[in-house]
């Protein structure tokens, strides 16, 4: 269901859950937002898919969290200590805030990201508006990166087979790679020649209306999820009214 | 349908000292099958680009003369307009890929997209491409999951979609195993039977003197002679040019057979045999001897 | 020949093309950095090579590209940084038209000002992200140091980003100049947009 909705909607949403907390300005609103995107990933049957951009991330924030306990300007109250490291709660929270935060684009992110066909996503920019010529390099971009980091395992594979291991001096390391990957780089330079010839004989320069091969179609469900949301931004900026006239 | 004329068509690339296409003239009647031959560098593939608008309006460069596509002129047209009347298909099946199509279907909507066709005007056309070249099987793969002759028939097809009236096939086959390049060969001669004008660089003598009506001999940029496949071949000067004629013809030459209507050597199998008397009903050519 | 202004937005195919190329340059650089485990980031080599090829527009477009691809495919946080790609992109471009990148001495000078570029825009991203951070391990343990002796967050925060930025650029300028040096030239004219065809008549 997740899936099938217009990408549309989920950009909408990615809208709504990273501004309305700003708007309301509480880390509960934050917080809540989570909530919500990690309902709608285990909806969508992909919420273990964000596994992967967490550690990423989670690897930051977890340096931030110790730096910040311990060294950040404000800090006044000790919340605890391990041995002499003093860690403090202004720090924490800081660091909790930065974390929220970040956790939250990632998951509103990931709704988009991971239950929409890269393909459908450009097509959708190219329906709103988007210039087709970027569209066409978007996609294009989105076909290059498997095909590079397959390329890439290649060779790295090749290297490991030939006893050339990844380990050792940083110099042989690299002399070792580079004749591997210059013929991949120039290759792909030396061929854009070619492809953009192949693109302009086929009407690529056109002035003309482009039309679409799939087309894209909102459903009932559309309508709901962005009425729920529009009403969510209305609401919390009507709270920030509130506070702002307190 | 159109008419091609090339008028004193002079090229030189950008950054180039010489010309690579030098003082160019001929007329294509609708319908034709034309071959062109020559050596390297010959200026072939810059004449076929000449003829879609590539060589000016892509490289750029220095330019005289014209070619007229009907009354269209190349020189003064976008790429855009002249490949509606114009496809052409190039060496490299690879680099011919958009390379942001996830199926052979889309890839072959590709040009149909930028055109602005309709929604199932697209969809009967593609269909009737991918058929002709009988790859309607793979419509669902990834266009790079293709084989090389497979890919080079998505390329085909990706062209004859857009309803050209001539097609150009730049060597379509010398990056292809024999096997692909046999299924090349015979989706082109199903498009000849259509009745589309058909321009073909192809470095297997052979296939050349097959197919072709008449066949443009190219030398450094300019077009030695431009006649029938007998005639060609039947030069004495051909090795002048890096060309070499057809096995056939040099068998013939070797050992004086000529067609006696025409005066010249024979330039294809089935021609050679019925010259040298070799029938169903005479199985063996020895006796005649 | 008389080049018209380098912020044409009127891009050929060719220069078009060369986009999807140069991002998948970035991903070859991110991921050799990654096996050779080198401190250096090497995602930008793409962009610096086709903003000197084709410009600041061309390399804007390839910053913001790389950076929305990324933020799809591996981290979201990558989107908010596509404004420094952008930055990048524009500087290596301006710098490539105002003839800076000819010797290996220019492509070293150029990384400077890139990596200062960068670091500008950088910063106030990495304040409001990460509270000054930037996940590199040297950087971050300057920064550690810079907050323990009671640095003002801008600075420590910029020093951070500085000293991974400035190795970073420098070689990943030296190494796409590298590269433009061995492409030929008759391929790297079709990425100019200001070529004129001459009549020979």
């Amino acid at each position: 269901m997740i899936h099938k909705l217009d990408p549309n909607s989920k950009i909408i949403y990615i809208f709504v859950a990273n501004i309305a907390p700003a708007l309301i300005g509480a880390r509960m609103a934050t917080a809540s937002f989570i909530l919500i995107s990690i309902v709608i990933l285990t909806i969508g049957k992909v919420l273990h898919k964000t596994a992967p951009m967490l550690e990423f991330s989670g690897l930051i924030l977890l340096t931030v969290a110790i730096i910040q306990g311990i060294f950040h300007q404000g800090n006044t109250t000790v919340a605890f200590a391990l041995g002499s490291v003093v860690f403090y709660k202004e720090g924490l929270m800081f660091a909790l805030g930065i974390a929220l935060n970040v956790i939250n684009i990632l998951m509103s992110f990931s709704i988009l990201v991971l239950t929409t066909k890269p393909s459908d996503m450009v097509e959708t920019f190219v329906h709103m508006g988007l210039s087709p010529r970027l569209g066409y390099v978007m996609s294009s971009v989105f076909q290059i990166i498997p095909q590079m980091t397959k390329t890439m395992a290649t060779i790295t594979d090749a290297q490991r087979s030939r006893g050339m291991e990844t380990e050792g001096k940083l110099k042989t390391r690299i002399k070792a790679f580079f004749p591997l990957i210059s013929p991949v780089v120039m290759n792909s330079l030396i061929s854009t020649k070619e492809r953009a010839i192949a693109l302009e004989v086929r009407g690529f320069g056109s002035k003309q209306k482009k039309t679409f091969l799939n087309d894209l179609q909102k459903t009932r469900y559309d309508d709901i999820f962005r009425f729920v949301l529009i009403l969510i931004l209305i609401l919390s900026i009507f709270w920030r009214v509130l506070i702002w006239l307190k | 349908m159109a008419k091609i004329v090339a008028e004193h068509l002079k090229y030189k690339y950008p950054l180039s000292e010489k010309l690579a296409l030098y003082d160019i003239s001929f007329t294509i009647e609708p319908g034709e099958f034309i071959g062109i031959i020559g050596e390297n560098n010959a200026g072939k593939s810059t004449l076929c680009q000449a003829m879609v608008g590539i060589v000016p309006n892509f490289y750029k460069g220095a330019y005289g003369g014209k070619v007229l596509i009907g009354d269209m002129e190349i020189a003064k047209s976008n790429i855009s307009d002249i490949c509606k009347k114009v496809g052409i298909v190039f060496q490299n099946p690879f680099n011919q890929v958009t390379g942001c199509k996830l199926t052979v279907y889309e890839e072959v909507a590709f040009g149909l997209e930028n055109m602005g066709l309709p929604r199932s005007e697209m969809i009967d056309r593609i269909d009737y491409s991918l058929k002709l070249l009988d790859i309607y099987k793979y419509k669902d793969r990834n266009p790079f999951d293709l084989s090389g002759g497979q890919m080079q028939r998505m390329a085909i097809a990706s062209i004859i979609a857009m309803r050209p009236e001539v097609i150009i096939l730049d060597e379509p086959t010398s990056q292809l195993d024999p096997q692909g390049s046999e299924e090349v060969f015979r989706a082109v001669q199903n498009l000849s039977r259509e009745g589309i004008t058909i321009i073909m660089v192809e470095h297997k003598m052979e296939k050349i003197a097959e197919y072709s009506d008449r066949v443009m001999l190219l030398h450094e940029g300019k077009l030695i002679a431009f006649e029938t496949p007998e005639k060609i071949f039947s030069r004495d000067d051909l090795d002048c040019y890096g060309v070499t004629a057809p096995a056939y013809t040099r068998i013939c030459k070797s050992l004086g057979i000529k067609n006696k209507k025409t005066g010249f050597y024979p330039v294809t199998l089935e021609e050679t045999k019925s010259l040298i008397g070799f029938s169903e009903k005479e199985r063996c050519p020895y006796d005649q001897n | 020949m008389k080049r018209t202004s380098m912020w044409s937005f009127n891009l050929n195919t060719a220069s078009l093309v060369l986009i999807p190329a140069a991002v998948g340059i970035n991903y070859i650089g991110k991921l050799f950095a990654g096996a050779l485990k080198l401190p250096l980031w090497l995602d930008s080599i793409g962009t610096i090579l086709a903003a000197c090829l084709a410009g600041p527009i061309v390399g804007a477009i390839c910053g913001a590209i790389n950076n929305i691809i990324y933020g799809f495919t591996l981290d979201p946080v990558s989107f908010i940084y596509a404004v420094t790609s952008i930055g990048i992109g524009v500087a290596a471009g301006i710098l490539a038209y105002k003839g800076r990148i000819k010797t290996a001495v220019g492509a070293i000078l150029s990384g400077l000002v890139i990596a200062l570029v960068a670091t500008v825009i950088s910063t106030p991203i990495n304040i409001g992200m990460y509270g000054g951070q930037t996940g590199n391990l040297w950087g971050d343990a300057l920064f550690t140091w810079c907050t323990a002796s009671h640095f003002p967050m801008w600075l420590a925060s910029g020093l951070d980003e500085l000293v991974v930025d400035i190795p970073d650029k420098v070689a990943s300028v030296l190494i796409a100049f590298g590269i433009y040096k061995a492409l030929p030239k008759n391929l790297t004219v079709l990425y100019k947009n200001d070529q004129k065809i001459e009549r020979l008549d």
